[in-house]
């Protein structure tokens, strides 16, 4: 194996990272005016994301990071393509980075009917928009020679995107509401045992939709570098799924997340196969695509980041476990908490 | 290129990366006084100090969380409007980001939420040791920050491939490339300067309306302390750092200076009015000599105008496929020499106050001089338009390069973002950050206000609301 297939499976590692541990906190957001029924029981639901969705954000930003180091341009075709819509991202996650230290300095009930309202538009936002960037870069985008892309905004905005925004969108939704069933009790958790069943059954449906969809849009996919069994990743997210109906009705607090955790594995697996070994296929010829190779850094680069990243994840993940371990597996209000 | 689409470019990166940069510094500097203040509290059981650490802890927050949402689009807008510059650099560039976000931002980030809501489940020392690990994890975030920035300042530790663009060569000659360690410990020094500052003017602010309070006392103690100990050493480390920009960017030493021709016994100027058309200070006033002596305590030695600086760079990258620089493609020169005269006059401005500061604390007086109080007070923020000057000073002084010697900002842009959507999103920037900066301030006053009408600082953020 060389360090370009690494990479492109590292860089694939932090992807799911931040979709497993940062996607939660966009689906909690998302529910937020859903499923708490006043500002006590929205207190206890942005707690339970309260004291780690500032470490979970890290990893986009290490995903950023990680791209431009290793695929330069791959980071710099894709964001300058995706113009406005990395825009739009990048507002979207100012104002939810904000909101929820925001929300909780002042008591007034307009003050903070406006930062959940906040809190759900941008993690639903977020959470759409994700997949339908994504969808767009499987279908191909068009890069020319020079491996530009000078598409607008709107041409982002087709069939295959918006089943693919949905995708991601059903799927934080319903990783939120497991997250949710873990790390509550009560009448909240109740609700988002209801959520995690729904969101499951839409992600299934929408997932099929979009396989069913692909070989249309994006023919590729069905002649990915893995044959048969590269068909078959897609089945992950599917079981997943299934686990999280199966078991969000059980008396388990943590199984529905962990089949959760399944089906991304599943989304993110399926991502990484139907586009290898390209990065950004374009759509114009095929050419003028990016693949691991011709989008790379040379080699020390991309050894120096190895070299880092097998040293600083182990370090991140302590970080982490001690973080999650102060605050126990339920939520508990003290008068520090948001 | 369309020229309009670079000018709102650069508009843009300067407004974003201006708004980002007002924050970051009182993360990393009131992130070390916090760790001085709980510490003193930790090991003397003093509640006062507990007081201290929890108030500032407040306003801490409110400050980090801007800072982090401006932050996000610091890392993705290389991508968006500077795609050309990622391209060629990226190989480079893109590590120390990288790093950083794997070594700093998530020690800071997962920290941060353990101190400001763990205050109930941790023990006093393991909860010390959490803000000392957010202090710890903000200012190695500032080290691969300034490695990234002062890699384009005088970029080493790379060579140009085959293909025309620059790969590493050697990763610690690009870490620690030469202007690395003195920006470096200049802008930390900045922070904590700053920070000392902001704890002061606040304590004074309190101390105006009760000069009897207690725990301001013991903050304004600590500040005063740490300030004069940092806005003196940063006098020293201003002028090493002065000194490598006179080695390695002559072009911007001469414009900080407002030299245009070289010139022995050259003066150190302390005010003009440099204009590039005419190549010339107009009225000004300076110390012969002094800086010829400054740049090689030599006040005989000669030191390079912008023409020749001009000339120097463009004979020594001839090999590099940059186009030859004219003057007309500088910035104006009074920019950069009033950034730079305005953030140095500040800077000895701030170690009077200190000094000032730390003669009446010794005196037993400090407590007692509603004047000098009112002075902190009014001092609060300067060292925050210091750092942002400093910062104007590298990057306008840099210029036309964005990678100095190795790439220009022309050839930096985007190719493919065109005008529409730059003004759109410039104009949503503009917004967003008023936004957000009102929000802040106005967050920051409710604190303040709050705890002089006897908000106890041991109750959370909605104590009366909790379960």
């Amino acid at each position: 194996m060389n360090l370009n297939i690494l990479w492109f499976i590292l860089v694939a590692v932090i992807i799911l990272g931040w979709s497993v541990m940062d996607g939660f906190d966009y689906g909690v957001g998302g529910l937020l005016n859903f499923i708490a029924k006043n500002d006590e029981e929205k207190r206890y639901v942005i707690n339970a994301i309260g004291p780690v969705w500032d470490g979970n954000q890290v990893w986009l930003i290490l995903g950023g990071g990680a791209v431009f180091a290793a695929f330069p341009l791959v980071y710099a075709s894709i964001f300058s393509g995706f113009y406005l819509a990395m825009m739009l991202v990048v507002w979207l996650i100012i104002f939810r980075a904000v909101s929820f230290e925001f929300r909780s300095k002042v008591e007034s009930a307009k003050w903070r009917n406006f930062w959940d309202a906040d809190i759900t538009v941008t993690g639903l936002g977020i959470a759409l928009l994700l997949g339908v960037a994504i969808a767009n870069i499987l279908m191909g985008i068009p890069l020319n020679k020079e491996h530009i892309d000078y598409q607008s905004l709107f041409s982002l905005l087709n069939i295959f995107g918006l089943v693919g925004g949905l995708i991601s969108l059903s799927m934080f939704l319903m990783h939120g509401s497991t997250y949710l069933i873990m790390k509550t009790e009560g009448d909240v958790q109740q609700r988002a045992r209801a959520f995690a069943k729904g969101f499951a059954v839409a992600f299934i449906i929408v997932t099929l939709l979009f396989l069913i969809i692909s070989p249309i849009f994006a023919p590729r996919l069905l002649g990915n570098s893995f044959g048969v069994i590269g068909d078959l990743v897609p089945v992950i997210m599917l079981i997943g799924a299934i686990g999280v109906i199966l078991t969000a009705g059980s008396s388990s607090d943590i199984k529905p997340f962990a089949y959760s955790i399944v089906a991304i594995i599943g989304a993110v697996a399926s991502l990484a196969v139907g586009i290898f070994p390209n990065i950004v296929p374009s759509s114009i010829n095929t050419k003028y695509s990016l693949n691991i190779y011709n989008s790379a850094s040379n080699h020390l680069t991309l050894l120096v980041m190895l070299i880092a990243t097998i040293i600083g994840l182990p370090l991140v993940l302590i970080y982490a476990i001690y973080a999650y371990k102060k605050f126990g597996l339920k939520v508990k209000m003290d008068d520090s908490s948001y | 290129m369309d020229s309009t689409a670079l000018l709102l470019a650069r508009i843009q990166f300067g407004m974003t990366a201006f708004f980002h940069f007002l924050y970051p510094p009182l993360t990393i500097g009131l992130g070390l006084l916090l760790v001085i203040t709980e510490g003193i509290y930790v090991f003397t059981k003093d509640q006062e100090y507990l007081r201290v650490t929890r108030f500032f802890a407040k306003l801490f927050a409110i400050n980090f969380v801007v800072g982090v949402a401006s932050g996000i689009v610091m890392e993705f807008q290389f991508g968006t409007n500077w795609a050309q510059y990622s391209s060629f650099v990226g190989a480079i560039f893109g590590s120390p980001l990288a790093i950083e976000g794997l070594f700093a931002f998530f020690m800071e980030s997962i920290f941060v939420g353990v101190m400001l809501l763990g205050w109930n489940r941790l023990s006093a020392k393991a909860h010390w040791i959490s803000t000392i690990l957010v202090a710890f994890g903000s200012t190695l975030s500032g080290v691969w920050i300034l490695v990234a920035n002062s890699w384009m300042q005088t970029p080493a530790g790379y060579k140009i491939g085959s293909n025309g663009i620059p790969k590493m060569t050697n990763f610690w000659h690009m870490v620690f490339n030469p202007y690395f360690p003195s920006e470096f410990t200049h802008v930390i020094m900045g922070a904590w300067e700053y920070s000392a500052f902001f704890m002061a003017g606040v304590a004074a602010w309190f101390l105006i309306k009760n000069n009897k309070d207690m725990v301001m006392r013991k903050a304004l103690k600590v500040a005063v302390i740490v300030g004069v100990i940092v806005a003196c050493g940063q006098i020293i480390v201003g002028d090493i750092g002065a000194r490598e920009v006179v080695k390695y960017q002559p072009t911007k030493l001469a414009m900080m200076e407002a030299l245009w021709h070289s010139q022995k016994y050259a003066p150190e100027t302390l005010f003009a009015l440099p204009n590039n058309a005419t190549e010339s200070n107009g009225p000004q006033i300076g110390i012969p000599g002094m800086l010829s002596m400054l740049s090689y305590m030599n006040p005989s030695a000669k030191v390079m105008g912008l023409n020749a600086a001009i000339r120097y760079i463009n004979k020594k990258d001839s090999k590099l496929d940059h186009t030859k620089l004219t003057l007309a493609m500088f910035p104006p020169v009074w920019i950069v020499f009033w950034s730079f005269h305005i953030m140095m006059y500040f800077g000895f401005y701030f170690a009077l106050v200190m000094l000032i500061a730390l003669y009446l604390l010794l005196k037993d007086k400090l407590f007692d001089s509603p004047k000098m109080l009112k002075l902190l007070w009014f001092s609060t923020f300067l060292p925050l338009i210091a750092i942002e000057l400093g910062w104007f000073t590298t990057e306008i002084g840099r210029q036309p390069f964005t990678v100095y010697g190795l790439l220009t900002t022309v050839d930096s842009v985007s190719k493919n973002v065109n005008v529409l959507d730059l003004g759109l999103s410039v104009v949503m920037f503009v917004l967003i950050y008023i936004t957000l900066a009102s929000f802040a301030v106005y967050l920051f006053k409710r604190e303040l206000k709050e705890r002089s009408q006897g908000k106890d600082e041991l109750a959370g953020e909605s104590a009366k609301a909790a379960n």
